[in-house]
């Protein structure tokens, strides 16, 4: 009878974590229901419209500002991170000693674990007027060092993925081509980059899949100003921006504005859910492989 | 050039070219961390709304009761009588207004002379503030341009006294007082919740759970949870804990929702600990006739410890530098006193750094880097004993 306490007590412990996804759901849904049923709003307009102001007079719910100026900074991010994070990959799997190995990903896991609004704060007050020293027309706040600044948040996770992936690539295959005379260089791209390929890609969806998530790196340093366009000099707004000015600001609980973030954040979880199913589906493929 | 040389130089360039990146990095951090540090000390001019007078080290120096001696000499300077100043000093509640309204300190290079007790007011009026560099460079012509009753001093935002004041309008007495106590609030909460569900959740899956569609739509289900935004927990949170069950803004629903965030975080780490438990220690204690309980709870579990331990702290390490869910759940950027429950109005260490960095006033930026020092400082405290415990109690089977 105690066992089985203690079996059921502990079931539901593992069952909340079931709970918490399905009331992200439920609420998600319900609101974002919610917010369609409303007469202002048209699913198609949602979709295709390309003016976003539920916090004005004039209210128009097309989100393809917020949608741009989400793809925008996670674009630049993944230009800085992906090159940089796969090259930093290769370096802790094939160059370094496992003591130096060891010590850098450390270091690396500090860079990934410094809180986001540290990360704005210098995206804001550092990288901003620095590079506004020599690209004119950059706005106090831009597109363009949020961009860059994400980039180096999400080269740890990229670098430490990847660089797992290709430390798994049996040694066998390493000695194989050099067994055919193949220099370290054409072992890394030509053996050890196809061999982790999926679990490269996996790690940089995953990285993706962050960045689109990223909330005060963009809030701070980004601003939030819905328009549309991929100028990265230019102030924007991505959909995490908006649900911060949404949900700060003072709009009623149940108004229209409101109730907008909702859909907003539906939009977001559903792109990050399926970023991370990609990834772990990538993953598995890859473990599969060699073990 | 032979091909030889040719692969060498090739190769040469390709070490560089992976090396680099790594460096990069490090060099970020590095900068980071000294633009962070270099924002928490800066050049100022500063108009005393009373006294406008600095005390030499000798003067306010005493070993015991060195703040009473200061606050009597400004109190004496700002034209106050004798009798006032006892009886200000003897009331509790009047020295606690004081304490939050004036920051009494040492203060470095105050009009050209090296150390100088400062007493600064919310209502003193900040004419000019110059970075470290700018400012130390043109630190000659700063002083020459003074007016009568301004005072140009090197302010250290990062003194002790910030942790003791209360939030402020003013930068000059903006203290850390309200987000350091609600941060430690919010942990000590998110610690409380967090580890019994993840740990538990954990041993279910690793000593109980057979492999039935349940067990792995629980594994799948953890899986994406760890890659929801942290935003979509604060809209749950909103949703759950402070509107369904009319919790408010209070430190109990910021709990709630950071250790729903942490959960997964804690249960994967959790599972890879008590997986790393040989079999063969079950196998001995059900040899001994010990029921399932008994072997998760006293075999697996305190086999297991460090590595969860190490794992939960780093979760927690998490919680404490998250900002975007508790904004969406209503942590307040001027609360009207201490947190002293979890029913408490709060704020903590990043969304005081947020409004912070969205002020006006750009002055506010020095503070918000005390600030984002104190936070660093406290993350680097809990990645430190992490490290630690993984070190001292790394096991291998």
């Amino acid at each position: 009878m105690r066992e089985r306490l203690v079996a059921v007590a502990l079931g539901a412990a593992a069952w909340v974590t079931v709970l918490t996804t399905i009331a992200v759901v439920a609420v998600l849904a319900r609101e974002t229901f919610a917010f369609f049923t409303d007469p202002l709003v048209s699913v198609v307009e949602f979709f295709t419209g390309d003016r976003w102001t539920p916090l004005f007079l004039d209210k128009h719910f097309g989100i393809s500002p917020l949608l741009a100026g989400t793809f925008l900074v996670t674009a630049i991010a993944m230009l800085v991170g992906v090159p940089l994070g796969i090259a930093s990959a290769i370096y802790l799997s094939e160059y370094a000693t496992p003591p130096v190995r060891r010590r850098v990903k450390g270091v690396l896991e500090l860079l990934a674990g410094i809180p986001t609004v540290v990360l704005g704060y210098f995206a804001l007050l550092f990288v901003t007027p620095w590079l506004q020293t020599f690209i004119p027309g950059l706005k106090l706040f831009n597109a363009l060092s949020a961009g860059l600044v994400m980039g180096f948040m999400i080269l740890p996770i990229i670098s430490s993925l990847a660089s797992d992936a290709m430390i798994s690539v049996p040694n066998s295959l390493r000695e194989a081509g050099y067994g055919l005379g193949a220099s370290k260089l054409d072992v890394v791209i030509k053996i050890v980059l196809p061999a982790a390929f999926s679990g490269i890609v996996a790690a940089v969806i995953l990285a993706f899949a962050r960045a689109v998530g990223e909330t005060m790196i963009v809030t701070l340093a980004a601003g939030q100003r819905p328009i549309l366009t991929l100028d990265p000099r230019e102030t924007i707004a991505t959909m995490t921006s908006f649900i911060v000015q949404a949900a700060t600001g003072d709009q009623p609980a149940g108004s229209l504005a409101a109730r907008s973030l909702y859909a907003v954040a539906s939009v977001l979880f559903v792109i990050t859910l399926l970023l991370n199913l990609v990834s772990q589906a990538l993953v598995r493929r890859f473990r599969e492989r060699y073990e | 050039m032979t091909a030889a040389s040719a692969r060498r130089a090739r190769g040469r360039l390709f070490y560089a070219a992976v090396l680099t990146p790594t460096l990069l990095a490090l060099a970020v951090l590095a900068a980071l961390v000294l633009d962070v540090l270099g924002d928490s000390v800066s050049w100022q001019v500063v108009e005393p709304a009373g006294s406008g007078s600095s005390f030499s080290v000798a003067e306010g120096f005493r070993f015991t009761g060195t703040w009473e001696r200061v606050v009597r000499l400004e109190l004496a300077a700002r034209g106050e009588s004798a009798e006032e100043v006892e009886a200000l000093l003897a009331n509790s509640e009047e020295r606690r207004i004081f304490a939050a309204r004036n920051r009494v300190e040492l203060m470095w290079a105050v009009d050209g002379q090296p150390l100088r007790w400062v007493v600064t007011s919310s209502r003193d009026k900040l004419i000019s503030d110059h970075a470290l560099v700018a400012g130390t460079r043109e630190r000659k012509a700063l002083l020459a341009e003074l007016r009568p009753g301004q005072h140009l001093y090197l302010n250290q935002w990062l003194d002790g006294s910030i942790f003791g004041r209360n939030t402020s309008r003013s930068p000059l007495v903006a203290g850390l007082a309200p987000a350091l106590l609600g941060s430690l609030w919010v942990m000590a909460l998110v610690i409380l919740i967090a580890v019994p569900l993840g740990a538990a959740a954990a041993i279910y899956l690793e000593e109980y759970s057979q492999d039935t569609w349940a067990a792995r739509a629980i594994e799948v289900n953890l899986r994406n949870l760890a890659g929801v935004p942290s935003i979509v927990y604060g809209i749950l949170g909103l949703a759950v804990f402070v509107r369904f069950m009319r919790l408010g803004p209070v430190v109990l629903a910021a709990a709630l929702t950071l250790a729903l965030l942490v959960v997964p975080v804690v249960v994967i780490a959790a599972r890879e600990a008590i997986r790393a438990v040989p079999d063969s220690m079950r196998q001995a204690a059900y040899g001994l006739g010990a029921t399932k309980s008994q072997v998760a709870f006293r075999v697996v579990l305190p086999a297991a410890l460090s590595s969860i331990v190490t794992g939960v702290i780093l979760a927690v390490a998490r919680a404490v530098g998250e900002t975007a869910p508790l904004l969406l759940i209503g942590a307040a950027a001027f609360v009207p006193g201490l947190p002293s429950s979890p029913m408490s109005q709060y704020t903590v260490l990043p969304v005081q750094i947020y409004s912070w960095v969205g002020e006006n006033n750009p002055e506010f930026a020095h503070v918000a880097s005390a600030g984002i020092v104190v936070l660093l400082c406290v993350l680097a405290l809990l990645y430190g004993v992490a490290f630690w415990l993984r070190r001292k109690f790394e096991r291998r089977w």
